[in-house]
């Protein structure tokens, strides 16, 4: 079983005696994450055979805070999607009691939502992204699965912060803090009031629709204050993310030519279709068809990129003004009933995302808490988004929600 | 009917920063290949770029240097394509949100009018890895060197204001002074420091469309730009002439055969916005910072040497053709020597002197203490100009000071008036039939007469005393 789950283990792993503020906590995560000496192959015969030569800033953290990195899982090609992912099913082992995922469209949400973990996704740069191997530099973030808030808490308070390395973090300091992570369950700073999406509200199916209601009766019942907020453009998320993301990835993989690592071909008689072979070998048809769509829009139809890049910065205010004086907003995290992990056409990957992708675009915090959103059959998620660099308080307001439901 | 050339240049100039762009990486491309690379050049996975604060003050002050106005928000692009000199698959530049916009040099042109070129845009560019084709016995190999990947470029875009392969070598002329004062780039063609794509059309005289360009590229010195331009212009014009449509399309200069040749296209990508690389703020207050960092530039300079020190507007253009000259100039006059004496004995001399060793003017033997002790002593009149001239190639052999120099080689001028009329009337007497002319009224013959009895002191004599003596002798 555990060579299924498992890509890799590390021979000699830490044995938890470390008096760190992660000495009791074990880790996996998935290869595209730098870990000196470990094949970091991000899923992909892009970097078959591919051996990291430093740590990700991540890693060195959890290292010098005494986590024990277990091993690597399965994972997606290149962290797209959800395809062959073991994460959830490693982490429901009891085999770690954390597991490191790149969340992208949603993944860590969903990968949780799915096997009834909580799933988290922090704000967009409050973390490095150095040494971290992905395809969507604006939207892809670190994210952690664990069965309870406080595992996540601990990890994220080891990790978060600055780093010389990484200079596309924004300056902390100046307007805003670095999230402090220490003290998250301590406040007894009251919830506010949350917020609900009207656009997602319309399009939910009478059940799924149900279940919602129930856990919003039951929350307001607990005395929360339940606000309707809109966000116009909700429905226009799947298109910017479909349309920026494949343009980033595009060119992101650009690198993948099997020249100084990786699957080469054997079939070439000059470097051109030396990199064409390669890279024809290599992708997977997921990958490949998102590949073809993002040079696509670079190269044939540019206008529709900068129109989803304009539209990205109307979501964003639009999130910020949605948030404007609740604690956060509130929406299930639905999935289509279809099996994700075969799923090989962007149009049905996008399908099973298209409730997580907002605060990747937007690059808000977001959680997914499990078993709270029921109705018969249907067992959704709840997700919450907090405001940017919210972080403590989106858990704090995670756990106390728990609690009230 | 008569045509007109349309010229636009594409300079690119590596700036001389202590890194690349970013990366911490030396920017040495010349050392031993691949020394100079870390997993960011060679953008391995998981590598996140690092933009270097020293490439945007130099890059900044350039722009400062070329008049432009530097742009309070700019950003990177992709530049999207696939080559084995760029294996990530695209290039770091800046397409859509330049660093600077506009700006211009002054260039006399062929009539000695001021002209303005306006630039178009300036920004910044990392460069991309060297392929160098060798042999391994009889098959044919490419090597990457990538000591050059990342290191840090600006490119200059002008508008299409010259006429002329005269403007625009005066344009390349003009530019490199103007950067090579910022102290912050070499601009040397030769060296590939400074490279220049040229793009050329025709259009009948006096019009104003734009035509079809050609773009020419491939040359390495400011004469093979106008060597290039004006053949470029030749063919085009020709071409007209016959019927024949300009077509877009880019040429390479061949220096041997002195003539341009299509070559492949190349192929143009797309350029999207980098999403890993910070978009670039820049104040007020950080640029008002920078620009009192620039030094003095060539034209005010010039001016204030006219104004200061009594020089020609030729000679003072010469002093600061470069900042190193013009400092060493300025260090000379401080020094007590007379600034036009400094002046003209810098640019016959000393320049000339220097070149041929090999120098430049901080790494010269001849430093401005012993420059000023040379002029000094030319002009107390205690050597003449020809004894300085050799006391000056003595300056470069040895460690002495002037003063000991022209003691011990003996090149102090002879002004005593008894040694003097002692070769004054040995010349009188072996050469009787300029003195019959002298008398006779050949006024001229005097000056033979002077040189004799130069040659005769083995030119030590004081030419002025020799003239006087020869003067009252003659009577
Ligand atoms: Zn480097």
């Amino acid at each position: 079983m555990q060579e299924k789950l498992f890509t890799y283990m590390d021979s000699s792993p830490s044995t938890g005696l470390n008096d760190g503020l992660l000495g009791e906590i074990s880790i996996a995560i998935q290869p595209n994450m730098s870990v000196r000496g470990w094949p970091i192959e991000a899923g992909s015969r892009a970097l078959e055979g591919f051996t990291a030569i430093y740590d990700a800033t991540v890693i060195k953290r959890l290292k010098q805070a005494g986590a024990n990195i277990k091993g690597s899982i399965c994972m997606s090609e290149l962290g797209f999607g959800l395809a062959g992912d073991t994460g959830a099913m490693v982490l429901n082992t009891g085999e770690v009691d954390s597991v490191l995922i790149t969340d992208t469209m949603g993944e860590a949400r969903m990968a949780a939502c799915m096997a009834g973990v909580i799933g988290f996704k922090p704000s967009y740069g409050i973390v490095s992204r150095f040494g971290l191997i992905g395809l969507v530099p604006s939207m892809e973030c670190f994210g952690i699965l664990a069965k309870n808030l406080d595992d996540i808490a601990k990890v994220m308070s080891v990790v978060v912060g600055n780093d010389s390395r990484d200079l596309s973090m924004p300056e902390f300091g100046s307007g805003f803090e670095i999230p402090n992570f220490s003290q998250v369950f301590e406040t007894d700073e009251p919830i506010r009031t949350c917020g609900i999406i009207k656009e997602c509200l319309e399009i939910l199916e009478k059940d799924e629709s149900r279940a919602f209601d129930a856990v919003i009766s039951r929350l307001v019942k607990s005395g929360l204050q339940i606000q309707e907020a809109r966000l116009k453009d909700f429905d226009l998320d799947r298109i910017v993310h479909n349309v920026i993301g494949s343009v980033e990835a595009s060119s992101s993989a650009g690198k993948y030519d099997g020249v100084r690592y990786g699957h080469r071909t054997n079939t070439a008689k000059n470097w051109n279709e030396m990199y064409m072979n390669s890279r024809a070998e290599s992708f997977g048809l997921l990958v490949k068809n998102y590949l073809f769509q993002g040079a696509y829009f670079q190269y044939e139809n540019y206008d529709a990129f900068i129109d989803a890049a304009r539209i990205r910065t109307r979501l964003l205010a639009q999130t910020e003004a949605a948030l404007e004086g609740l604690d956060v907003l509130m929406l299930p995290t639905r999935h289509a009933a279809f099996d994700p992990f075969s799923a090989c056409t962007i149009n049905t990957v996008y399908d099973v995302f298209s409730w997580t992708l907002l605060s990747n675009i937007t690059g808000h915090p977001a959680i997914t808490l499990p078993g709270m959103v029921t109705f018969g059959d249907v067992d959704l998620g709840l997700q919450l988004i907090g405001s940017r660099f919210q972080d403590a308080r989106l858990l704090s307001t995670a756990d106390r929600l728990i609690d009230l439901a | 009917m008569a045509y007109e050339a349309v010229i636009g240049l594409e300079i690119h100039v590596q700036l001389n920063c202590t890194t690349k762009m970013f990366c911490d990486c030396p920017n040495r491309p010349g050392d031993d290949p691949n020394t100079n690379i870390c997993p960011i050049c060679l953008w391995l996975p998981g590598a996140v770029p690092r933009f270097s604060m020293e490439t945007l003050e130099k890059a900044t002050l350039a722009c400062l240097a070329l008049n432009c106005e530097v742009q309070p928000r700019s950003a990177f692009d992709q530049k999207v394509y696939y080559y084995p000199d760029l294996p990530k698959g695209f290039q770091l530049s800046q397409h859509h949100m330049p660093l600077a916009r506009r700006g211009s040099i002054e260039i006399m042109d062929e009539k000695g009018k001021p002209k303005k070129l306006r630039l178009h845009n300036v920004h910044m560019e990392e460069d991309v890895a060297k392929l160098v084709h060798e042999t391994e016995g009889r098959i044919p190999i490419s090597l990457v060197d990538f000591n050059r990947a990342g290191t840090p470029l600006i490119e200059i875009v002008t508008e299409p204001d010259m006429r002329s392969p005269y403007d625009a070598m005066e344009f390349l002329k003009a530019l490199r002074i103007q950067l090579r004062y910022t102290g912050c780039a070499d601009c040397s063609m030769e060296h590939g420091t400074m490279r220049c794509d040229a793009n050329i059309s025709l259009r009948p005289e006096g019009g104003d469309q734009l035509n079809t360009k050609v773009e020419v590229k491939n040359m390495n010195s400011i004469h093979h730009v106008g060597n290039a331009i004006a053949y470029e212009i030749k063919r085009q014009t020709e071409s007209l002439i016959n019927g024949e449509p300009i077509v877009l399309h880019t040429r390479l200069w061949d220096p041997e055969k002195r003539i341009t040749t299509a070559m492949r296209e190349k192929f143009e990508g797309p350029c999207v916005p980098d999403p890993c690389v910070t978009q670039i703020l820049v104040t007020d207050e950080w640029l008002q910072n920078m620009a009192s960092k620039l030094p003095e530039m060539p034209n005010q300079k010039i001016n204030r040497f006219v104004q200061q020190y009594g020089l020609m507007h030729d000679e003072a253009a010469q002093m600061t053709l470069e900042r190193e000259l013009s400092e060493y100039f300025e260090a000379v006059v401080r020094l007590g020597a007379s600034p036009r004496t400094v002046a003209n004995w810098i640019a016959a001399q000393l320049l000339p002197a220097i070149k041929e060793r090999g120098y430049e003017f901080t790494t010269s033997p001849v430093t401005a203490e012993r420059f000023a002790g040379l002029i000094t002593l030319l002009e107390k009149e205690e050597i003449n100009s020809n004894s300085a001239k050799s006391v000056l190639i003595k300056l470069f052999e040895t460690v002495l000071t002037p003063e000991e120099i022209m003691d011990q080689f003996s090149f102090g001028q002879v002004s005593d008036t008894g040694a003097l009329g002692v070769i004054v009337d040995q010349v009188i007497t072996e050469n009787a039939s300029a003195v019959e002319n002298y008398k006779n009224g050949n006024k001229k013959s005097i000056g033979f007469l002077v040189g004799q009895a130069m040659k005769l002191s083995k030119g030590k004599a004081n030419p002025k005393r020799l003239q006087e003596i020869f003067k009252e002798t003659l009577i």
